[in-house]
């Protein structure tokens, strides 16, 4: 539909950036999308008797994890959302889940117990992203580790432990503090490259993509999750403190972390 | 404070030396009661009843249905509990929104407590009430919706001339609360059938202390401040008259200035976002693109929400005076805004908002320093996540 002069509200408030309706207008023929700076014609007050655009058809009421705010950078269209159960408990999700009936093979990890959801690694890293601390921070300086060099370690520290000494590629390090971040990976690379060992490291927060869950996921709860590449293919469980609905799917970070 | 950069102007507005000026007789060099019979009365009779032309012009109202209060909460508290207390609690059914100000929310609560019921409508994403939402809590003994003509927080502008015809297709009266937008919307309380309206002076650039309440032709409201029936028997109390002169001399020039003040904001608040989208590649913004108020920006910062008083803080040492939330929320600021969660925001990031409202004084060169310092300000917090995903 093209809207003229004669259309537009005549109020020249200036809202939509031009001085007047008479300025709008004339850019209108060459730019028709500059029709929704028109904020009277939005808001129902215009002088036109369309329907306002309030008055179209309603789009979804706001969950707790839909964020409709316009990222500057991104034009990309709004992403599929991350599947989840049909009819699942919001308000409990991991404690409404378990323990209610059969259970699909793929929500169980390799001990028999139930999950929520699989964490995946981000697409175009090595490995699965950790945060964690050697036992001794200032290893971080002593060893002068920079990013991009790969690390050896044992996540020594959380619950039961984990066994099986880590390789991983330092995407971030803090020296003040400790705090590194490195992805994952297998061991071919440290026997390639060389490599540094932390000896006992303590593993903080795991960051990463759920493509795909058994309830939907909030931020502030603990949930049982399957790492993708976990060696042992054991459940791990933590507390989700970040999420971000993007294209690849729900981005989250997780700390509090228990094996079991 | 020469060299801080101003941009907090929803909280308050800097007084405009030609209010100032207008003002200043009544500051020290004149004084009257306007009750009184005498000279020094009749003059400043006079001077209030021109302010109420004034801003009754401002509106489309007539000036009778003006009424002068000591702020725009006092007017909002006036319209509501006006409104409320001339039915039996019972038989009064209120409906508001769930962003709206402390003013009205508070107030809303009160009255709850007292036996009103009220109802809170939802708002979407873009921080926006959805007229149909209106119709499907509207009931027989709905007295009166209050929805705000723009919110305070992020700046979103709401329909209220559709919400009033609907309010009133059912029987109810509407009022809005327009603080933050008298001094940017053209607001035409006859184009849009409004039935009551708060503003504040202070902030359109006109005195602190000072509020007025239109009050259509018609409506009896039940006054809560008793005394002397100054303000047609609503708002006992000697006139504040130097405030007054203030804000009919605000109001004043508002009306000739709002269009080409709100234009140039309008290119300031686009120049920010184009020059954020390229220098802070996780920046957002909260609400809707194009209705929210000319100058009015509420940024988030993707991955880095957790940060947001740090962020202030580097603000404030940087020569930058911008908000949180709201001003009136700053000394809670351990709580999430209610406002971004009620757009669906999760708790984290409800709280890591950074408001920034320009204003009739803002200039160019300001937007440009700002626009230095913020990337810098952002790339020396300590995000949440050391990954953050653009998309979405």
């Amino acid at each position: 539909m093209t809207v003229t002069l004669s259309d537009l509200p005549g109020l020249n408030c200036g809202l939509c950036g031009f001085r007047g309706c008479d300025a709008m207008a004339e850019r209108l023929a060459e730019d028709p999308e500059l029709v929704k700076r028109c904020v009277p014609l939005a808001s129902g007050y215009g002088k036109v008797g369309k329907r306002p655009e309030s008055a179209a058809p309603k789009r979804p009421q706001a969950a707790s994890t839909q964020f409709a705010s316009t990222q500057f950078a991104s034009t990309r269209a709004a992403p599929a959302p991350v599947a989840s159960c049909a009819g699942c408990a919001v308000a409990e999700p991991s404690a409404v889940q378990l323990n209610s009936g059969p259970v699909e093979k793929k929500w169980l990890d390799s001990l028999g117990r139930e999950f929520d959801f699989v964490l995946e690694c981000f697409p175009e890293e090595p490995g699965p992203r950790e945060i964690i601390i050697p036992h001794n921070p200032l290893l971080t300086r002593e060893m002068e580790i920079e990013v991009g060099e790969t690390l050896i370690g044992r996540p020594l520290g959380m619950s039961c432990g984990c066994p099986i000494t880590h390789c991983g590629i330092v995407q971030q390090v803090d020296r003040r503090t400790g705090v590194m971040v490195w992805c994952v990976t297998g061991p071919l690379r440290p026997r390639q490259e060389g490599f540094k060992d932390l000896g006992y490291y303590i593993a903080e927060g795991y960051e990463g993509l759920i493509k795909e869950s058994r309830c939907e996921v909030q931020i502030g709860r603990r949930y049982f999750f399957q790492p993708r590449m976990c060696m042992l293919q054991w459940r791990h469980s933590g507390l989700v403190n970040y999420i971000n609905r993007t294209d690849d799917g729900l981005q989250i970070r997780i700390e509090g972390l228990w094996i079991g | 404070m020469g060299d801080i950069v101003y941009f907090d102007n929803a909280a308050t507005s800097p007084l405009d030396l030609r209010v100032a000026e207008a003002m200043r007789p009544w500051i020290g060099e004149t004084f009257g009661n306007p009750s009184s019979l005498h000279g020094f009365g009749r003059r400043a009779r006079q001077a209030v009843d021109r302010a109420r032309e004034q801003l009754a012009a401002l509106l489309n109202a007539h000036p009778g249905e003006i009424v002068f209060t000591g702020s725009g909460t006092e007017a909002d508290n006036l319209a509501l509990i006006g409104v409320a207390t001339a039915y039996d609690p019972g038989d009064c059914h209120i409906v508001t929104s769930s962003i709206e100000h402390p003013a009205v929310l508070e107030t809303c609560r009160y009255l709850g407590r007292r036996g009103v019921e009220v109802s809170y409508l939802p708002v979407d994403g873009d921080g926006i009430v959805d007229p149909a939402s209106l119709e499907s809590v509207l009931r027989p003994t709905t007295r009166l919706v209050s929805v705000m003509a723009a919110n305070n927080v992020v700046g979103t502008i709401q329909p209220i001339a559709e919400l009033a015809r609907i309010a009133h297709e059912h029987g109810a009266l509407f009022h809005t609360d327009a603080v933050q937008a008298v001094s940017k919307l053209p607001l035409d309380v006859r184009a849009q059938e409004l039935d009551l309206l708060s503003l504040s002076a202070h902030k359109l650039n006109g005195p602190q202390g000072v509020g007025a309440l239109f009050v259509r032709d018609g409506i009896e409201l039940e006054a809560y401040v008793h005394g002397g029936g100054q303000e047609r028997g609503l708002r006992s109390g000697t006139e504040n008259v130097a405030g007054l002169v203030g804000l009919g001399r605000a109001a004043e020039i508002l009306a000739v200035e709002m269009s080409e003040d709100a234009a140039r904001l309008v290119s300031f608040s686009d120049r920010i976002i184009e020059t954020l989208a390229e220098k802070i590649p996780n920046a957002y913004l909260i609400g809707h693109r194009y209705r929210r108020l000319p100058g009015h920006l509420c940024l988030g910062f993707r991955g880095q929400e957790n940060e947001g008083i740090t962020l202030l803080l580097e603000l404030n040492e940087a020569g930058i005076a911008a908000s949180s939330g709201s001003a009136c929320s700053a000394q809670h600021v351990a709580e999430s805004s209610y406002v971004l969660t009620a757009m669906g925001f999760d708790p984290i990031r409800a709280r890591g908002s950074l408001r920034v409202t320009l204003g009739r004084f803002t200039s160019e060169a300001e937007v440009e320093r700002f626009l230095e310092i913020l990337p810098q300000a952002v790339a020396s917090l300590r995000p949440i996540t050391s990954h953050v995903l653009l998309s979405a």
